[in-house]
């Protein structure tokens, strides 16, 4: 009965209540979209960083992290990574050997960061054989060095020229050795362009003498929304291995993701501010014009916590509206974009075909977005609802009687 | 089952240099089934009275003892349980709740106080049949005459099977032959029920149809009769 009462009510004033709910459906079709789109994009950012090179996960010696050090190592073996193997969103699993060397060149010499990695694992993740502007790419057992193509200019070497490396390998061995330009890599970042060298994993080992062992693995996972319990197994699988996530390996990156997604926030909680005020006016309207009917209603035997009911289902209904709308608009188009990402052009696009990753605009399809929007909308319609209860809970019987328009 | 106020009180602005006795020391007794206008002036004091009888209004001072209920005295909980246990009230707007039927607004406190669907429908259609408008009970208020609304805001009244009405100027918006009908239909539930009818007035033909008059003056009273002319309604089967 209270039910169908507050439903007859809404339709009072029909062109009020459409109104309100059309901007509380507004406030959460604009929030969600935008939220869809930033952390679509933020997703993106991650995977796009994780492929050039750091990848998801990371696992290292506990103490590697601060020393980085050929010392602190982890074992090559299956034997030590099958239980990494068999947890689900683990997508892909990638050894490396991240070493310091001196390389030099008739008189020249410069300091060089060499990858001892598992080739095809390596580009089938990282697509790093995409970036080979001459010669060729690694094969599993290959003696052969590639180089990024600042440190071939800096040498003025090209494929099949002799590189030499010189460094300090595992517990203060020395590694030496010459290797055969295979092929040239050009990077779109200038750091990487200028330092990175690649081995296979094996030659890697033979230089720095680590025998069985890596300096980590590099983790990519299905859903980087379960990356946190993926973690979690990987901890528990190693209990002595630092397991770095990568909002550990890339601070800089997580920064500027919460920076962005705070600055979105903040519009969208400005937006249903804006949206609130109205809502607000709606329900204290809803209260007040109604004040003798509401007397009447008390006087005559309605209990005052029947009435405070009524007048929140009212407003639910009006929030409800509000949430369906919205959503129902909102959804469809998030899930054609996301199915039909929006291509991006100009400079940017080529920007980012550069950097090897893919010049689209993606969205993410998140329930939790959407409940988000939801529960926002209740807590707005909650602490609107605060002072027209009150109203409620005060009303004098008697004066209202009194006074008060009467709305028929 | 009577009405007893003993130096009941009601005073607004008290403190001030000008304070207003709405109700000043009023003695009365009402009994059980009486059927009784009160009239004076505009701002006697009718609707305070009114108002402290039915438990809406607080008493500045003395006791209005109201089927063995110091109204006074009551807590706010406990006059919310007496209202709805002892009191019905009509208002001379007749405010129906605008969104529900003729059948909906009778029924709507009964449901509320958790009655079987089955008995407020009955009692609600066995209510508008009395007061004649079993055809209209799925109009909405709007789309009923003033007196016909009315009529309606009797039924709900008495939907609860109250012992006393309250009726501020339930006729006031009324013409004549509205007024007469209401009335009527006032007097049969007053008879059939046994429901005790107070109403306030301004309107001499509403006079002559009650059974015991009370007159105010600021706040006092200054007659009290029975009505020589009052008929006992003769049970027709209109
Ligand atoms: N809230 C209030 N504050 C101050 N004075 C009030 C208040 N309510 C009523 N009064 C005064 O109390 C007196 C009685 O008012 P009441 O409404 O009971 O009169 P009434 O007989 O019903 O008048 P009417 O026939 O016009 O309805 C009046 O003088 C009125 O001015
Ligand atoms: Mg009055």
């Amino acid at each position: 009965m209270l039910v169908r009462l507050a439903w007859r009510n809404l339709w009072r004033q029909k062109r009020r209540t459409l109104l309100t709910a059309s901007s509380i459906a507004l406030a959460l079709f604009l929030s969600l979209l935008m939220r869809s789109f930033q952390e679509g994009q933020y997703t993106s950012n991650i995977e796009n960083n994780g492929k050039s090179g750091v990848g998801i996960i990371q696992l290292q010696d506990p103490d590697f992290r601060d020393s980085e050090s050929i010392d602190e190592l982890l074992p090559s073996t299956e034997a030590f990574i099958h239980k990494a193997r068999k947890i689900d969103n683990i997508d892909a699993i990638l050894p490396r050997i991240h070493g310091f060397s001196l390389a030099s060149v008739g008189s020249k010499s410069k300091g060089v960061l060499v990858n001892g990695i598992a080739p095809n694992k390596e580009t089938d993740y990282t697509h790093l054989a995409d970036k080979l502007i001459s010669g060729q790419y690694l094969h599993v057992e290959d003696t052969d060095i590639l180089l990024a193509e600042g440190v071939a200019q800096y040498f003025n070497v090209s494929v099949g020229d002799e590189f030499v490396l010189y460094g300090q390998g595992y517990r203060g061995q020395t590694a030496a050795g010459v290797f055969t330009v295979k092929g040239i890599l050009s990077f779109p970042m200038r750091e990487l362009n200028n330092s990175q060298v690649y081995l296979s994993l094996n030659q890697a080992q033979i230089l720095f003498r680590t025998n069985q062992q890596v300096t980590s693995w590099v983790v990519s996972l299905h859903s980087l929304d379960a990356m946190a319990q993926t973690v979690e197994e990987l901890q528990n699988a190693y209990p002595d291995v630092s397991v770095r996530d990568w909002m550990d390996l890339s601070p800089e990156l997580e920064q500027s993701i919460v920076l962005d997604r705070v600055s979105g926030l903040i519009m969208m909680y400005l937006l249903y501010g804006i949206v609130g005020f109205g809502l607000f006016a709606t329900l204290l309207m809803m209260t007040l014009e109604r004040q003798r009917e509401f007397a009447v209603m008390l006087a005559t035997g309605l209990v005052r916590m029947k009435l405070l009911l009524m007048v929140f289902i009212e407003s639910w209904f009006i929030g409800l509206f509000g949430v369906v709308i919205g959503a129902s608009l909102a959804v469809p188009i998030i899930v054609y974009f996301y199915q039909n990402p929006i291509r991006l052009s100009g400079d940017l696009a080529l920007q980012m075909l550069e950097m090897g990753y893919e010049p689209i605009m993606p969205v993410s399809i998140s329930p939790e977005l959407v409940v988000s929007q939801i529960w926002i909308v209740a807590v707005m319609l909650l602490i609107c609802l605060l002072y027209p209860m009150w109203r409620i809970v005060t009303l004098d019987i008697v004066s209202g009687l009194k006074g008060g328009a009467h709305a028929h | 089952m009577s009405i007893q106020t003993i130096q009941l009180c009601k005073t607004y602005n008290a403190n001030s240099d000008f304070p207003v006795h709405a109700v000043d020391h009023l003695d009365l007794t009402i009994q059980q089934g009486e059927f009784v206008a009160v009239m004076g002036p505009s701002g006697s004091g009718k609707t305070t009275l009114l108002n402290m009888l039915g438990g809406i209004d607080t008493p500045t001072s003395g006791d209005a003892i109201v089927d063995g209920y110091n109204v006074s005295k009551m807590t706010e909980k406990g006059k919310i349980a007496f209202r709805r246990d002892n009191i019905g009230f009509i208002f001379q707007d007749y405010s129906l709740l605008p969104v529900l039927t003729a059948l909906e607004n009778v029924e709507f406190v009964m449901q509320l106080q958790g009655h079987s669907e089955a008995e407020c429908r009955a009692r609600a259609l066995a209510l508008l049949k009395k007061v004649g408008l079993d055809k209209h009970q799925n109009k909405r208020p709007a789309m009923l005459s003033g007196g016909q609304q009315q009529r309606v805001a009797v039924a709900r009244a008495l939907a609860p099977r109250p012992k006393f009405v309250m009726a501020d100027e339930p006729t006031a918006n009324l013409d004549a032959n509205s007024t007469a009908e209401l009335l009527d239909i006032m007097q049969q539930l007053n008879e059939q029920e046994g429901t005790t009818f107070i109403f306030s007035t301004h309107d001499q033909r509403v006079i002559t149809r009650a059974q015991r008059i009370i007159v105010f003056e600021d706040g006092r009273l200054t007659k009290d009769r029975q009505n020589p002319d009052y008929k006992r309604h003769t049970m027709s089967a209109s």
